[in-house]
């Protein structure tokens, strides 16, 4: 039996060289005259060991990374077909305690399955929630998920049960899924590792939404940053028809569901779900207005059940094993688990599925292994670039959405970048402001001439001419856009412009920068 | 009037009627439409016409309803008493 | 923009029936459920600032200026895109909400130019005021920043420009474009602070727009504005009118300064458009005041003489004296005139009234008789009206509809953009038409079955869709059994059961797939509800009358009458040839479609007008014409009509306007029939005058005077001086007074006075005991002739046929920017968009002839030639050619034969059989010379 080699072929590790690793593989195996069947599979989430390359043998699957091109000769020499010993490598990786220590629920099959075999898939436990979806009524699969404390992965966390109750409700013939796909925060990458590593997992959710909500046809928003992920989708998606997962009869069931793949055109406030739809239908990327909630009338009008990447890719595990299971686990109103995604300054950046609850500390110095610059900690930004700056007192807190909106912060789609003393906070409350303005689609005043005037601001503020008038402006400017505007990139680019302000304001030139408000 | 003309328009009127099943409603809806749309030199040309020529190039429905309905066709409305 | 004195609610009206009773600053206010909370604070009495809501558009919830505080609910709820909730307690004024709207108003002045004293907006801009509502006193950011202040102006519009400096990004333009008008010729361009309204392209002639001025008017600031404002600055005082162009009878605002027009804006008030306009009336108006217009009466002896001006007095007594030389010795029947469907009701009358009073006979007709005479005829033979059925608003509740032989996106723009909008919400299209329309196919439109007919097979196809509907059991047989004549029901059923008039059968003839015909008549029979909106192309045919009895057949065959959302509407060319029509403007009928021969109609005119009346109907306008080269016919009077350029067989009319010896032209221009005119008197425009218009849904509306008559009298005083000076008196102080005396002769509008006209703002005929505020939709519960008639609409194929020397089919049509023979457009910008007619044909008939797009070609029919810059296009099958006629030079009526319907004599104008060939290069060169010398 040929030896089984895995070389992931997530865009993360095909950035730091995998393909070339898996090349280099092939053709030592050649030159040596060894067979070996090389997987490409999705990547287990240690970024800093990427290209983690992982041989199976009777022990198990052993990792060796970061490997190198230049490191497979001597991988060859020293056995690591069979496990042998080697610098770079870690032994069995189900034991390493990075990983061992993780809930994986919904990474629980990435990096370990061929993320476009459906025999692997369904080998790997994929597929049991639509099994039990298919012999459910909807309203029965709409209670699994509310009963589950399921909330939107995507960032403003509410209740999915909650959310597909409404799109079962109102009435309609024709009513749709959408996956939002379009994952633009700084410092976020579940989605896109999940697309990768265990599409099929995500379609499932989608299939299970359908069901429950009583649609036949989804659609999934796909940033166009994301070609990888395009290409395994669009791989995984005809596989699925032919496996019969997708298609007129779901596994023959009777019941239809069928999946198209969009492509985004590059706008972060695409990922604004209203803003979303009307790209979908064709139009001009803007906010839409609600109510109407988009599971009332969504796309093209229709009920609409949308939803994260994250949020599908739970649902499977919440059926496959029971509401109670997912929301035994968690702290309070915060159930079940969230992939967070480490970033930033950080000695290990990557992927941690934990139950809520863990402290920021725990993931930034146990998981993360402190600063990769060896400096102190300065700050914390979680929830993408409309999170606040958390100082570094605050890595006591758990994350729990409830725990961080009472300090003024969000937990989000769990992304995680972590900042050392050299940072210039000032510099990055500018950069909230910038991000703004450059991704503002333009519709509401507040945001669209708001962010460009705070940049302006803030350089005068930085520059000092007359600080204490220019900051009441600033923070005055933010008060308007908090308030006023219509979606949250405006409403909410506030947060790590007035944390900065308010936590560093040495780095806005004057200890008095932050003596106005709170 | 130019009698070419008036024979094309009586025949059309004709050919419109033609289809009635009652060809007794047909003879009379020909004539009726003439007499009440059209003015009294049109009728006197078409009436010449049939008079000279025994109606060349009218359709025979239009020249039964024409031949029939002389007197009506060449007939004016009495005036309101004044 | 629209003016700032007119309220404007914020947000559309809420039908929902429930009320909903909430509490603004205090007060308890009742409105129907679905309202938004703007709305309803308006209705309060409560003002909440405002800058993207208009009550033109759906809301949008952009500007953040109408946040509110609502009890029980986070944060500061737009109360544009809020709707009212029972109970709900809504503060729009506190501290917050000030601080906010300051906040928001401070970011929109740091990027706006300072320049209100000289802006043209000025005094009559929304931002202007909400920063005067906010109280904002400083903009603390500076105008250093980032700004648009050096965007470029788009001036290249003839009517209005583009200035992004201006530009606020709130989106009506955008919306107005997509919501209203459905053009989607503007988006917004860039995105974040970049964001400007933009066209698609380089600027706005090179664009989709078509000129609408939705966008003008939705603009609060100066971004878009006319340039009249632009040159004559803001209006002092606001007259309501009708524009005189189409049959939609648009209402307008005349926005003045003094006597002189500064602008026309839609009225939004008006139900026949509701706010809208197309590109002639709201900005083609320049011709009243353009340099032709005459001011003096003319006369000349012989046509071959130049003009003499005279007094009014002379003219009359000119005019008046041949007249009677003429009956005196060519007997009464000599003399005749034409009423015109671009006067007033009032003027009209008073025409058709010197013919039948004056002159003493019925050779009375009006331009209606090249154009719908059928449509009054079959509807009257049919239902027992000569009107439509409808209002324009029944189209909202539409669900499948039937358009044939009508382009209402160029012809009826404004009722266009009603249909389009409703086509977007949902409803299904059948085009029957030899042509493709807009309406087949355009942004957000398809129709479901195009049914691309060869000219002159309308009643063909008409009668292969009854076939289906009544072969296949479609029909509503309940309606038809009770509400109509069921022993000619019976007779249809078998006559359209017959193997030859189905689908299958007429494919041959008509070219029309049998299975299209089927799937459109399965559409429209078993729709909801099924309206059919016909034009033109369904009248101007040798079968025009039939083909007008066969749709109201399908309509009564379908039960699709009488209620809202379906009927019989014809789309009327002529802004008032509904109102012609009804003023007795036919040589058979008295006023309201009544035979000239029943006695007690006669007796109530007699005793009115004292005068004794002709009973035998007179000569229609073709019929006049033959009798003129027939010696019998010397002398006409025509008001506002032009049948030397109009009609068709021009050769043939120019003959037998050549033979009288006395043609009398009423018109604002020396135009084509002048030429053959012996007296003129100079006209007045729609703006100079009083009276009333009707449009195409029956619905009477004031029209009224902004300006002096340019000669001096209106229409209506030129008919009265005219008539005295014939002997025959008539005493009318104001058109008012002539209202009356219609009102107490003609049944159908007993109820109708300026009065109630002033009061209702219009109304649509029938108006009387029964029906005191009009009639929108007619025969709800009985047909007007009691039972409607089902008559038989045999096929009959025209006499114009296609042949070896003549194989192509022309047919003719219009376009939005020039309006008929263009006497008024063309004296605008308008030509900028259609300088000259075009014969479009198809590629494969061009390249048979070896002609290219552009090439000058030669069109001749069996009455004459014309040349014509070739389109070559597929919008024509092959086998079909079209153009337009609204250049004279065009000559297309030079090609056009003297065919015409059977019943009415309404011309052929939509099928000549032609050849095309290439011109050659002395016809080029010669052209080329007549259009320099132009």
């Amino acid at each position: 039996m040929n030896t089984r080699i895995y070389v992931p072929a997530d865009a993360a590790a095909r950035s730091v060289g995998a393909d070339v690793v898996a090349e280099a593989i092939v053709a030592e195996a050649s030159r040596r005259g060894v067979a070996i069947e090389l997987v490409r599979n999705g990547s287990r989430g240690m970024l800093w060991l990427e290209t983690l390359v992982e041989v199976v043998t009777g022990a198990g699957r052993v990792a060796y990374g970061p490997v190198a091109p230049e490191d497979v000769a001597s991988l060859f020499d020293a056995g690591f077909l069979t496990g042998g010993a080697h610098p770079l490598g870690h032994g069995v990786t189900e034991q390493l305690p990075w990983l061992a220590k993780q809930d994986r629920l919904v990474f629980a099959r990435v990096g370990v399955i061929d993320p476009l075999s459906v025999a692997d898939w369904q080998a790997h436990g994929g597929g049991r929630g639509l099994r039990k979806a298919l012999g459910m009524a909807p309203a029965e699969i709409v209670a699994a998920i509310t009963k589950s404390g399921l909330r939107g992965r995507g960032g403003a966390g509410f209740p999915t049960g909650i959310k597909w109750q409404t799109v079962l409700d109102t009435p309609g013939e024709q009513k749709f899924v959408v996956a939002n796909a379009d994952e633009g925060d700084s410092g976020t990458f579940s989605d896109r590792m999940l697309m990768e590593g265990d599409p099929l997992s995500f379609l499932e959710g989608m299939l299970i939404c359908g069901l429950g909500v009583g649609a036949d046809h989804g659609y999934i928003y796909l940033r166009s940053e994301y070609p990888d992920a395009e290409r395994v989708l669009t791989a995984a998606i005809a596989n699925a028809r032919a496996a019969g997962l997708l298609g007129p009869n779901v596994l023959g069931s009777g019941k239809a569901f069928d999946v198209t793949l969009r492509r985004g055109a590059g706008a972060y406030v695409c990922g604004e779900e209203t803003a979303l739809l009307e790209s979908l239908e064709g139009k001009r990327g803007e906010v839409r207005f609600r109510p109407p909630l988009p599971a009332v009338a969504g796309l093209f009008g229709k009920p609409t059940a949308l939803n994260n990447v994250v949020t599908f890719g739970s649902v499977p595990a919440i059926l496959a094993d029971g509401p109670e299971a997912y929301a035994a686990r968690g702290v309070g109103r915060s159930k079940g688990t969230l992939p967070f995604q480490l970033a930033g300054n950080l000695k290990q950046g990557g992927l941690v599925e934990l139950p809520f609850g863990v402290s920021l500390s725990e993931l930034v110095n146990e998981y993360g292994g402190g600063t990769a610059s060896g400096r102190p900690l300065r700050a914390v930004q979680v929830g993408g670039p409309l999170g606040a700056f958390l100082p570094n007192d605050a890595l006591v807190l758990p994350l729990d959405y409830e725990a961080f909106a009472a300090k003024g912060a969000i937990v989000g789609h769990g992304g995680i970048v972590v900042f050392d003393d050299t940072v210039n906070m000032a510099g990055m409350a500018r950069y909230a402001m910038e991000f703004c303005a450059i991704e503002s689609c333009g519709k509401c005043t507040p945001c669209r001439i708001g962010s460009t005037r705070g940049v302006e601001v803030i350089d005068r503020v930085r520059a000092g001419e007359d600080r204490e008038k220019d900051t009441a402006l600033l923070r005055e400017l933010c008060d308007t856009m908090t308030h006023a505007s219509l979606c949250a990139l405006g409403g909410m680019t506030a947060w790590p412009v007035l944390s900065a302000l308010d936590h560093f304001p040495e780095d806005f030139g004057s200890p008095g920068a932050a003596a106005e408000g709170n | 009037m130019n009698t070419d003309k008036l024979v094309r328009m009586a025949n059309q009127i004709g050919a419109f009627f033609a289809t009635e099943p009652d060809h007794a409603v047909a003879v009379e809806s020909v004539t009726s439409h003439i007499r009440r749309m059209w003015e009294p030199r049109m009728r006197a040309g078409l009436l010449a016409h049939v008079a000279e020529t025994g109606g060349a190039g009218l359709s025979p429905l239009v020249l039964e309803a024409v031949t029939a309905n002389r007197e009506r066709l060449a007939s004016l409305t009495p005036r309101n008493p004044t | 923009m629209y003016s700032l004195k007119v309220p404007d609610a914020g947000t559309k009206p809420s039908a929902g029936p429930a009320l909903v009773t909430v509490e603004i600053d205090g007060t308890l206010i009742a409105v129907p459920e679905g309202t938004s909370v703007m709305r309803a604070a308006t209705e309060a009495g409560v003002r909440i600032p405002k800058l993207c809501a208009t009550e033109m558009l759906e809301a949008f919830g952009s500007c953040r200026l109408c946040l509110v505080e609502i009890d029980g609910r986070k944060g500061y709820p737009a109360s544009c895109t809020t709707l009212v909730a029972p109970g709900m307690k809504v503060k729009t004024q506190t501290p917050k909400l000030a601080e906010l709207r300051r906040g928001v108003m401070e970011l929109y002045i740091s990027d706006h130019p300072l320049d209100c004293l000289t802006c043209s907006a000025n005094g009559n801009c929304e931002l202007q005021e909400m920063a005067g509502v906010v109280g904002l006193r400083q903009v603390r950011y500076g105008y250093e920043g980032l700004n648009h202040l050096k965007a470029k102006k788009d001036s290249s519009n003839p009517y209005f420009t583009l200035d992004p400096a201006k530009c606020i990004v709130c989106s009506r333009c955008v919306r107005a474009c997509e919501e209203v008008q459905g053009t989607f010729a503007l988006t917004i361009d860039g995105r974040g602070f970049a964001s400007l309204v933009a066209t698609g392209t380089n600027d706005f002639m090179s664009s989709e727009c078509v000129s609408c001025g939705a966008c003008v008017q939705a603009c609060p600031t100066a971004t878009l504005v006319e340039k009249t404002i632009e040159d004559k600055g803001q209006p002092d005082h606001v007259v309501n009118t009708i524009c005189a162009y189409c049959g939609v009878g648009c209402g307008f605002r005349a926005e003045m300064k003094g006597s002189e027009v500064v602008r026309m804006v839609p009225e939004k008030d008006s139900k026949s458009n509701e706010g809208h306009s197309c590109v002639k009336g709201r900005f083609a108006w320049g011709y009243a005041t353009h340099p032709d217009r005459v001011k003096t009466p003319l006369i000349r002896k012989s046509i071959h003489d130049p003009w003499q001006p005279v007094s009014w007095e002379v003219a009359m007594a000119h005019a008046a004296s041949e007249v009677k030389r003429i009956q005196a010795a060519y007997g009464r029947g000599a003399v005749g005139g034409i009423t015109s469907s671009r006067c007033t009701n009032e003027e009209t009358w008073l025409v058709q009234k010197l013919i039948r009073a004056g002159f003493g006979n019925n050779n009375v007709d009006t331009c209606a008789r090249v154009c719908h005479s059928p449509t009054g005829y079959g509807l009257k033979v049919t239902l027992g009206e000569s009107a439509g059925t409808q209002d324009f608003i029944s189209v909202e509740d539409a669900d499948v509809i039937i358009v044939i032989g009508a382009n209402p996106t160029e012809g009826h723009p404004v009722f266009g953009s009603r249909l389009k909008k409703r086509l977007r919400e949902g409803a299904q299209l059948i085009v029957v038409d030899p042509r493709a329309t807009d309406l087949v196919r355009s942004p957000h439109i398809e129709a479901k079955y195009h049914l691309q007919l060869r000219p002159g097979t309308n009643v063909a196809v008409a009668n292969a869709l009854a076939h289906v509907i009544v072969t296949e059991g479609l029909a509503d047989d309940a309606f038809a059994r009770a509400r109509c004549e069921v022993g000619d029901y019976e007779n249809w059923r078998t006559f359209v059961s017959e193997a030859r008039n189905s689908p299958e059968a007429t494919e041959s003839i008509t070219g029309v797939p049998a299975a299209a015909i089927r799937g459109a008549a399965r559409l429209y029979a078993t729709a909801k509800n099924g309206a059919i909106y016909y034009g033109l192309g369904v009248t101007e045919h040798s079968q025009g009358s039939t083909m007008v009895m066969a749709i109201a057949n399908l309509a009564m065959a379908t039960g699709n009458v009488g209620r809202p959302g379906v009927g019989v509407n014809p789309l009327r060319g002529q802004n008032n040839v509904q109102g012609s029509c009804d003023m007795g403007s036919f040589p058979h009928e008295l006023p309201g479609y009544r035979h000239v021969s029943d006695p007690a109609v006669r007796a109530a005119f007699e005793t009115n007008w004292a005068v004794n009346l002709d009973p035998e109907p007179g000569l229609r306008l073709p019929n006049m014409l033959d009798a003129a080269l027939d010696g019998s016919f010397k002398a006409i009077y025509i008001q506002g009509e032009d049948p030397a350029q109009s009609d068709p067989d021009l050769h043939h009319v120019h003959a037998a306007l050549s033979a009288m010896e006395c043609v009398i032209v009423q018109d604002l221009f020396l135009n084509e029939t002048a030429k053959f005119a012996h007296v003129f008197f100079p006209g007045s425009s729609f703006l100079e005058k009083d009276g009333t218009f009707t449009n195409a849904e029956r619905r009477i509306g004031r029209v009224r005077k902004v300006m002096p008559p340019l000669a001096g009298k209106a229409d209506w005083e030129v008919t009265v001086a005219f008539a005295k000076a014939l002997g025959y008196e008539m005493d009318y102080a104001h058109p008012s007074d002539i209202m009356d005396e219609i009102a107490g002769l003609m049944p159908t509008f007993t109820g109708v006075s300026y009065e109630k006209l002033e009061r209702l703002g219009s109304i649509q005929w029938p108006c009387n005991d029964a029906a005191p505020e009009g009639t929108p939709i007619m025969h709800i519960e009985r047909f007007v002739r009691g039972k409607g008639k089902f008559a038989l609409t045999e096929y009959v194929a025209t006499d114009e046929r296609s042949t070896d020397r003549f194989p192509l089919l022309l047919t003719t049509g219009r376009v939005l920017s020039q309006y008929n023979v263009g006497a008024q457009t063309r004296r605008t910008h308008n030509s900028q968009w259609h300088p000259e007619d075009v014969l479009e044909i198809h590629p494969h008939d061009a390249e048979q002839r070896g002609i290219k797009h552009g090439d000058l070609v030669v069109v001749a029919s069996r009455k004459g030639d014309t040349r014509l810059h070739a389109d070559v296009t597929e919008r024509v099958a092959p086998g079909v050619v079209y153009t337009t006629f609204h250049h004279p030079e065009s000559g297309a009526n030079l090609v056009t034969t003297d065919y015409s319907d059977w019943a009415t004599n309404c011309p052929e104008y939509k099928v000549t059989a032609v050849q095309v060939r290439l011109a050659r290069a002395a016809e080029r060169a010669e052209s080329a010379a007549a259009a320099a010398g132009k």
